[in-house]
């Protein structure tokens, strides 16, 4: 029997090759395959997160373009002299450290404009905003926390910013570009929001709750704005879900603009600037109730500043003075801004309503005598001419249940009583409210807004937004 | 010297070097019918193994982890993200804690898919500063939601609008989940859909609608952030008319991602697409 000779297997070799090679190839087929799967997942998933953290980049960048701008022209006690360049450069670097793998530069700064209001300077016009409009210029877009307050009453527009900056990866050069951030300025006068219970965290304290309001106090429609504490603990209407329980507090940057609206526009408000700066005002005013120079007074007081510690004081159109008590008839004030000063807290003002309207008129009663006496102010007599009522140290009282339209501004120590329904604006210190024994009655008035927007502090309100290029 | 014979002169040539020109010819014919039939094969196991689908509700829902799910989800992730970053504010329907009194536990109801409207017409004229939250936009707007709002919700279901202005709604995302036994298996099946609407002209357009459609096998659907929508809160206060809501946190399915696949598994697994969402911009 001879041996089968391997003739046969060798003549088959080459097609077993061909099926080891196509098995081979159909192996590799299946593993390329599922790793190119795996490696798409993998890429796409890091894509998505690549395209996330860059809306959160540019919208951080956005971020401290706004924090630059109210830096620099926020309506609050201290504002930064540095350039906006200088101010954003340096929130950059907090957010972008030098020796990082990414950093995002500066480009373009364009300085911010001034946000005059009175008496520091004559301010735009202001008109009621809309949100869809090519003139004025529209607000949809600018974010509800901006527009919440921003279409509250008349406003100015002061324009759009554009910053743009280049941001480089050194990590990944193919992320490089540039961020286009535009800024949206607004200079919304405080008299649109119709109450305000406002907070002093520098020279006071803020609110750690909501005061109590008594039934019938804010009627249809009226806009309300306090910030309080988000702790639990203080507040209860706080909830835990998201407080962080940091000392000191720290408020997350939702309420960013309520803060402008609420706590730092009333800092300025009751600064010794701004109150100097009315009083200044009223000295110049050309009160066409000042006694003219005569031979024998050449130079009879003038302005329109009633001081009761002051033996001299001019005449003032519409102010009658009956020794420490002086009375002042609103339908007959013919300046633009009346201060009285009652330093010694010795004086009385009753403040009379006007029947028919008017050009609106600001009345500042700067008492500085505190504990030494609060002015007493009373009112009587419904007015319908609309004028802007800053009463300092001073115990108020209503009497006749008067309708008044105006804006009422409390300073922390006034006092407040008697029951008053009032058109317009009205603002006290939350941690020492009024309304336990002033029985308000509040009701929005667009014409009181209008009326009042040329003279009322404005607060600067900025919206920032990001694209990438 | 003895002659040699042609078939002896091939021969050795044949076996040392490989094949005749009608072999190499026909084993390419065989080779290439073998190559077409496994890349067909191979294509036909894939597409089994990756995308078995089932059909629900006249709609088709493809197994997770499906990569062409994956692919779509990334898409319309990324169009989400671009509405809710150019949207003045976003309105979150659906989940748990819709109210921290009034609906402390939830789920509450999303808007029923059904829902196409592109403005919401209540809303025109009020007062912003009272409308803080979804749970006030949802008062504000009942005339026009409360329709849509009276379905039984499922803990993973939502709906965002992103609107801008008071009124323009600019899109609807839709998280739905569902659970049926299909083929004798238990399944939760979820439906996700995004319609953008474009006001650039002034007037409302409806885009592309961006979807994907998903299920799991009952026991893969476990997660320790599970699908669906938690509302935070900083505060209510009726008096001051504060119902300020702070970011909800949403929770998307993830056509990539088998929650429960291990369960012995130290790290529960988490949906790539999850947002702390502002419902203020």
């Amino acid at each position: 029997m001879s041996r089968p000779t391997p003739t046969g297997f060798r003549d088959n070799r080459g097609m077993v090759a061909a099926a080891v090679l196509l098995f081979s190839v159909v192996a590799v087929m299946i593993l390329l395959a599922n790793f190119n799967l795996n490696y798409a997942v993998g890429e796409s998933g890091d894509a998505f997160d690549s395209f996330n953290s860059q809306t959160v980049e540019k919208n951080g960048v956005a971020q401290i373009v706004k924090e630059s701008i109210l830096a620099v022209r926020e309506t609050a006690t201290a504002d930064s002299a540095n350039a906006i360049s200088t101010e954003i450069q340096n929130r950059l670097s907090g957010m972008f450290p030098s020796g990082q793998p990414i950093s995002v530069t500066l480009v373009a700064a364009p300085g911010v404009p001034a946000n005059p209001f009175f008496p520091f300077g004559v301010p735009a016009t202001a008109v009621q905003p809309a949100y869809f409009s090519s003139s004025p210029r529209g607000v949809a877009g600018m974010g509800n926390l901006f527009t919440s307050l921003a279409v509250q009453g008349p406003t100015t527009d002061l324009g759009r910013l554009t910053y743009s900056f280049t941001r480089a990866s050194t990590a990944a050069p193919n992320e490089n570009w540039t961020y286009v951030v535009n800024a949206d300025l607004f200079a919304v006068p405080l008299t649109n929001v119709d109450v305000v219970a406002y907070g002093l965290p520098a020279t006071g304290m803020i609110p750690t709750q909501a005061p109590t309001v008594p039934v019938g106090t804010f009627g249809t429609g009226v806009s309300t704005l306090v910030v309080t504490s988000n702790d639990p603990g203080n507040d209860p209407t706080a909830y835990p879900d998201l407080y962080a329980g940091v000392t000191p507090e720290k408020l997350p940057y939702q309420f960013r603009n309520a803060v402008s609206f609420s706590w730092n526009a009333y800092e300025f408000l009751w600064s010794t600037p701004y109150q100097n700066a009315l009083i200044s005002l009223a000295e110049a005013e050309a009160d066409p109730g000042n006694t003219a120079p005569t031979v024998l007074n050449p130079t009879p007081p003038t302005g329109a500043v009633y001081d009761f510690s002051s033996g001299n004081n001019p005449t003032i159109a519409g102010v009658i003075e009956a020794g420490n008590s002086i009375s002042i008839n609103c339908g007959a004030v013919q300046s633009q801004v009346i201060v009285v000063v009652d330093a010694e807290g010795i004086g009385a003002v009753t403040i009379t309503g006007s029947a028919g309207t008017g050009n609106p008129f600001i009345l500042l009663i700067r008492n500085t005598a505190g504990n030494l006496g609060k002015t007493a102010v009373t009112f009587t007599g419904s007015n319908n001419r609309p004028a802007i009522f800053y009463l300092e140290n001073s115990n108020v009282a209503f009497v006749g249940s008067p309708q008044i339209q105006g804006a009422l501004f409390l300073d922390p120590s006034t006092v407040a009583a008697g029951t008053v329904t009032w058109f317009g604006h009205f603002s006290f210190y939350a941690p020492a409210s009024p309304l336990g024994s002033l029985h308000i009655g509040i009701n929005d008035s667009a014409t009181v807004k209008a009326a009042l927007s040329s003279l009322a502090p404005r607060v600067l309100l900025v919206s920032t937004t990001a694209t990438r290029q | 010297m003895k002659p040699v014979s042609s078939s002896a002169a091939r021969r050795p040539c044949r076996d040392e070097k490989g094949f005749s020109l009608v072999e190499a010819i026909g084993g390419l014919i065989i080779f290439t019918l073998m190559m077409a039939a496994l890349t067909y094969g191979t294509s036909s196991l894939f597409k089994f193994q990756a995308q078995p689908q089932v059909s629900y509700n006249a709609q088709t829902y493809s197994q997770a982890p499906s990569f062409g799910a994956f692919q779509q989800a990334v898409s319309l992730h990324t169009r989400f993200t671009q509405s809710v970053d150019q949207a003045d504010s976003v309105l979150l329907f659906g989940g748990a804690r819709s109210h921290p009194t009034l609906d402390p536990n939830g789920p509450s109801p999303a808007v029923a898919t059904t829902f196409a409207a592109t403005s919401l017409a209540a809303a025109a004229g009020s007062d912003p500063l009272q409308g803080y939250s979804s749970w006030d936009q949802r008062q504000l707007n009942a005339s026009q939601l409360d329709p849509y709002l009276n379905g039984t919700a499922d803990p993973a279901d939502f709906t965002i609008l992103t609107i801008q202005g008071q009124t323009r709604i600019t899109s609807i995302t839709q998280q739905r989940r569902a659970t049926a036994t299909i083929n004798g298996q238990a399944l939760a099946l979820y439906a996700v859909t995004y319609q953008p609407i474009d006001w650039s002209s002034g007037l409302p357009v409806s885009g592309a609608l961006a979807s994907y459609y998903i299920y799991y096998g009952a026991n893969e659907d476990t997660w320790s952030q599970p699908p669906g929508a938690t509302h935070f809160w900083y505060r209510t206060d009726p008096v001051w008319d504060r119902d300020q809501e702070g970011p909800a946190r949403v929770v998307f399915a993830d056509p990539y991602v088998l929650a429960g696949q291990d369960p012995r598994a130290q790290v529960t697994a988490v949906s790539r697409f999850v947002y702390f969402l502002p419902q203020l911009r």
